[in-house]
C-alpha cells in the first residue's frame, strides 16, 4: 500500500461577510487519525470541504501526498473518501443502483457496489429516497469506500447510526487505518477513536 | 485495466443512463417540457388559426413561432440537468466521483436526446395543427436536428452556470437568451427556407459552426464552472 | 496610482475633453449632408460606442486572465469594472445614436446592424451583472462570471454575420454609412480622432477608479473584526 500524508497550513475561508474558517493548520500521516472538534460554526465542515477540494480556501496551503507525489486539486477530489451529513444520493434509484452508478463513474467493477453494501449491511434494492437516516449514513460510508481511498475525510461519521451500524463502520475505519490509510474526523462532540490520534480544536 | 479513454466514455455513458433512468422514474422534466410545448402550441393555434394556407404567414411567422415554442420547452426542462443536482445535494457526490469532462458530455447527451424527443412530438403536431406545408422536409429535419442540438447544448452549459447561483430558474432565462439568440435566428432562417423550398444558404454552415463552438466552449469551460 | 499621476491625469482629461467639446461645436464644420447641426452628435456617439465595444473585449480578456492566470481577484475586479463602464458608455451611445437616427432617418430604431450590435452587447452586459448579483461568495462569483464573459465572446461574432443578412432581407433599403463620409473632411476627422482618444482616457480613468474602490471595499471586508 502506497504511503499517504495530508498537511494543511493557514487555511481560511469566508462566505460573504461571515468568516467561516479562521486560520487552521495540521498534519496527518499514514495510519493516523486527526479529530477536529469545535463549537457549531467554528469551521469543521468548511475545513473538511477545503481539504476535499470542494471549496477553494481564501488563503493557506494543502499538501496531499500519495506514493511520494503531491496531488493536484482534481486528483485530491478523485482520491479521497468523504462522508458528510448533506451528502445525498438519487432518490429515484435504489441503494444498489446508486453505488453501481458511482462505481461506473469511477471506472470500478460494478461488483464493488454489492461488496460494500453487504459489508455495511444494506439491502441493495430499496429506493434511496426510502432509506431511514441511519441507513443513509451506512450508504454514505459504502460510497466513500468504493474506490479504496487512502485518505478519509469524515464529517460527523457516526451520526444516526445504531449500535450495530456504528460498530460496522468503526471496524471499517480500523481496517482502513491498519492498512496505512489516514483519517480526519470532525464532530461537535468528543469522539473515542482508537489508534494514533491527534486533536485539533477550532474556535473563534 | 481499461484504457483511460474507454473508461472516460463509460463515465459519460453512466451519467447519461443515470439521468434517463431517474427521468423515466420521476418524469419531471418530460412532463414540464411536454406541458409547456403543448400549451404554447395550443395558444399559437388558437391565436393564428390554421395559418399554413396564408403563404406570407407561413413563411414569415410560423417558423419563428415553432422555435419560440421549442425555446420555452427547453427553458422549462433542461436547466434541471444541473439545478436538480445542486438542490438535492447530489452534486457533492458527483464533484468527487465524476471526471468533469465526462460529466459534461453525459449531461449534454441527455439534454440533446431529451430535446430531440420533444421535437419529435412537437414538430409534427405543429405542422398538422397549423396546416403548414413544407416544401423541403429534408431541410426541415436538418434544421430541427442542428438547431435542436445547439439549443440543448447552449441550455445545458448555461444551466451549469445558473445552478451555482441563487434564483436559478429566472437567472437561467436571463443568461440563456443572449447566448441562444444566434442559434434561434439561424434555425428560424433554415426553417423558413425549408418551408419556402429555398436553398439552405449560408445559414446551415453557420448553424453547424455555432453548434461546434458552443460544444468546444462547454468542454473547455465546464471544469471551471463545476469545480473551484 | 500615485497622487501625482492621478492629478496629472485629471488635468489632462479636463484639457482634452474641453478641447473636444469646443472642437465638436466650433472647430468642425457641420456636415451639410446631415439635417441641421445633427452631425455634431457623432463626435460623442461614435467614440462612446467604440469604447463600449472595447470594454466588452477587455472584460473577456480579464476574465480569461482570472481563470488561467492564477485566480487573482484583481483580474476579476477589472473585468467587472470594465462591464460596468461598458454599460455606462453603451447606454449613452445607444441614446445618442437613436436620437440622431430619429433626426436623420425619421425613426428612433431600425435594427440597423450597428444598432443591433450595441443592443446585443448591452444584453450580455446586463446578463453578466445579473449573474454577479446572484452570487454572494466572492470566489464563485469571480469564477462563474468569468466563464460567462467568455461564452459571450464566443457567441457574439455570430451576430455580425447573421443579423445583417436578416435585416437586409426585411429592410431592403440600404443603410446609410455616414461615418465613411466624415473621414473626407480633415477637420471632422481630427475632432473624431481627438474625441476617440479622449473617451478612451475617460474610460481608463473611470475604470481605474471603479476597480480600486472595489479593491478597497474587498480589503475592508477582509479585515479581522
Amino acid at each position: 500500500m502506497s504511503s499517504v500524508s495530508l498537511a494543511f497550513d493557514g487555511l481560511r475561508r469566508r462566505f460573504g461577510r461571515v468568516r467561516a474558517l479562521e486560520p487552521a493548520s495540521g498534519r496527518v500521516a499514514a495510519g493516523e487519525t486527526l479529530v477536529v472538534t469545535g463549537a457549531n460554526g467554528s469551521g469543521k465542515s468548511t475545513l473538511l470541504r477545503c481539504l476535499a477540494g470542494l471549496l477553494a480556501p481564501d488563503a493557506g496551503t494543502i499538501e496531499h501526498l500519495e506514493a511520494g507525489s503531491t496531488l493536484s486539486p482534481s486528483e485530491r477530489r478523485a482520491r479521497i473518501g468523504f462522508v458528510a451529513p448533506d451528502l445525498a444520493f438519487y432518490d429515484e434509484l435504489s441503494a444498489g443502483e446508486n453505488l453501481e452508478f458511482f462505481a461506473k463513474l469511477r471506472g470500478l467493477p460494478v461488483a464493488r457496489a454489492g461488496e460494500l453494501l453487504d459489508r455495511v449491511g444494506l439491502p441493495a434494492d430499496r429506493a434511496a429516497g426510502a432509506l431511514s437516516s441511519g441507513m443513509r449514513q451506512r450508504l454514505r460510508w459504502a460510497w466513500a469506500l468504493l474506490a479504496r481511498p487512502r485518505a478519509l475525510l469524515l464529517d460527523e461519521p457516526f451520526q444516526n447510526l445504531d449500535a450495530e451500524g456504528e460498530g460496522t463502520v468503526r471496524s471499517l475505519l480500523g481496517e482502513h487505518l491498519e492498512s496505512g490509510g489516514l483519517a480526519i474526523l470532525a464532530s461537535p462532540i468528543g469522539l473515542e477513536v482508537s489508534g494514533a490520534v491527534s486533536h485539533l480544536e477550532l474556535g473563534r | 485495466m481499461p484504457s483511460p479513454t474507454s473508461s472516460w466514455v463509460a463515465s459519460a455513458q453512466a451519467v447519461f443512463t443515470k439521468d434517463w433512468r431517474c427521468e423515466l422514474r420521476s418524469r419531471y422534466a418530460l412532463n414540464a417540457i411536454a406541458l409547456f410545448a403543448v400549451t404554447t402550441l395550443v395558444v399559437t393555434s388558437a391565436a393564428l388559426g390554421p395559418a399554413g394556407t396564408n403563404k406570407s404567414l407561413a413563411i414569415n411567422v410560423l417558423p419563428a413561432m415553432l422555435w419560440l415554442i421549442l425555446l420555452f420547452a427547453a427553458a422549462a426542462g433542461l436547466p434541471r440537468a444541473f439545478v436538480h443536482e445542486e438542490e438535492s445535494h447530489t452534486a457533492i457526490a458527483l464533484r468527487l466521483a465524476a471526471p468533469p469532462s465526462a460529466l459534461f458530455v453525459g449531461k449534454l447527451a441527455f439534454g440533446v436526446s431529451l430535446l430531440l424527443a420533444i421535437e419529435a412530438l412537437v414538430a409534427p403536431l405543429y405542422l398538422a395543427v397549423m396546416s403548414l406545408e413544407v416544401a423541403s422536409p429534408g431541410l426541415l429535419v436538418i434544421a430541427l436536428l442542428g438547431g435542436g442540438y445547439g439549443l440543448a447544448a447552449g441550455s445545458v452549459l448555461i444551466a451549469a452556470l445558473a445552478s451555482q447561483a441563487r434564483g436559478r430558474s429566472t437567472l437561467f432565462s436571463v443568461l440563456a437568451f443572449p447566448v441562444l439568440m444566434p442559434l434561434l435566428l439561424l434555425a428560424i432562417e433554415l426553417t423558413r427556407n425549408a418551408v419556402a423550398g429555398d436553398a439552405a444558404g449560408p445559414a446551415l454552415p453557420q448553424l453547424l459552426l455555432y453548434d461546434g463552438s458552443v460544444t468546444i466552449a462547454g468542454l473547455m469551460l465546464f471544469p471551471a464552472v463545476w469545480n473551484p | 496610482m500615485t497622487r501625482t499621476i492621478s492629478l496629472g491625469l485629471r488635468a489632462l482629461l479636463w484639457l482634452v475633453m474641453s478641447t473636444c467639446i469646443w472642437g465638436a461645436f466650433f472647430y468642425a464644420w457641420s456636415d451639410p449632408a446631415f439635417v441641421g447641426q445633427s452631425s455634431r452628435i457623432l463626435f460623442f456617439h461614435v467614440p462612446m460606442a467604440w469604447t463600449s465595444f472595447v470594454a466588452y473585449f477587455a472584460a473577456a480578456v480579464w476574465s480569461a486572465r482570472y481563470l488561467w492566470g492564477g485566480r487573482q481577484m484583481r483580474h476579476d475586479r477589472a473585468a467587472a469594472a470594465a462591464v460596468e463602464c461598458g454599460v455606462l458608455f453603451g447606454v449613452l451611445a445607444t441614446v445618442t445614436g437613436s436620437l440622431w437616427a430619429r433626426i436623420e432617418w425619421g425613426a428612433y430604431w431600425n435594427w440597423d446592424p450597428r444598432q443591433t450590435s450595441i443592443v446585443v452587447v448591452l444584453l450580455f452586459y446586463g446578463a453578466y451583472l445579473a449573474l454577479r448579483s446572484a452570487m454572494a461568495d466572492r470566489e464563485i462569483r469571480a469564477r462563474i462570471s468569468s466563464v460567462y464573459a467568455l461564452i459571450a465572446l464566443v457567441v457574439t461574432p455570430f451576430f455580425y454575420f447573421i443579423v445583417p443578412r436578416i435585416t437586409e432581407s426585411l429592410h431592403p433599403e440600404p443603410v446609410l454609412n455616414k461615418e465613411a463620409k466624415l473621414d473626407v473632411d480633415p477637420r471632422m476627422f481630427q475632432v473624431l480622432i481627438a474625441s476617440a482618444l479622449t473617451y478612451s482616457i475617460l474610460f481608463f480613468w473611470i475604470h481605474n477608479l471603479r476597480a480600486r474602490t472595489q479593491a478597497l471595499a474587498d480589503a475592508r471586508e477582509d479585515e479581522p473584526s
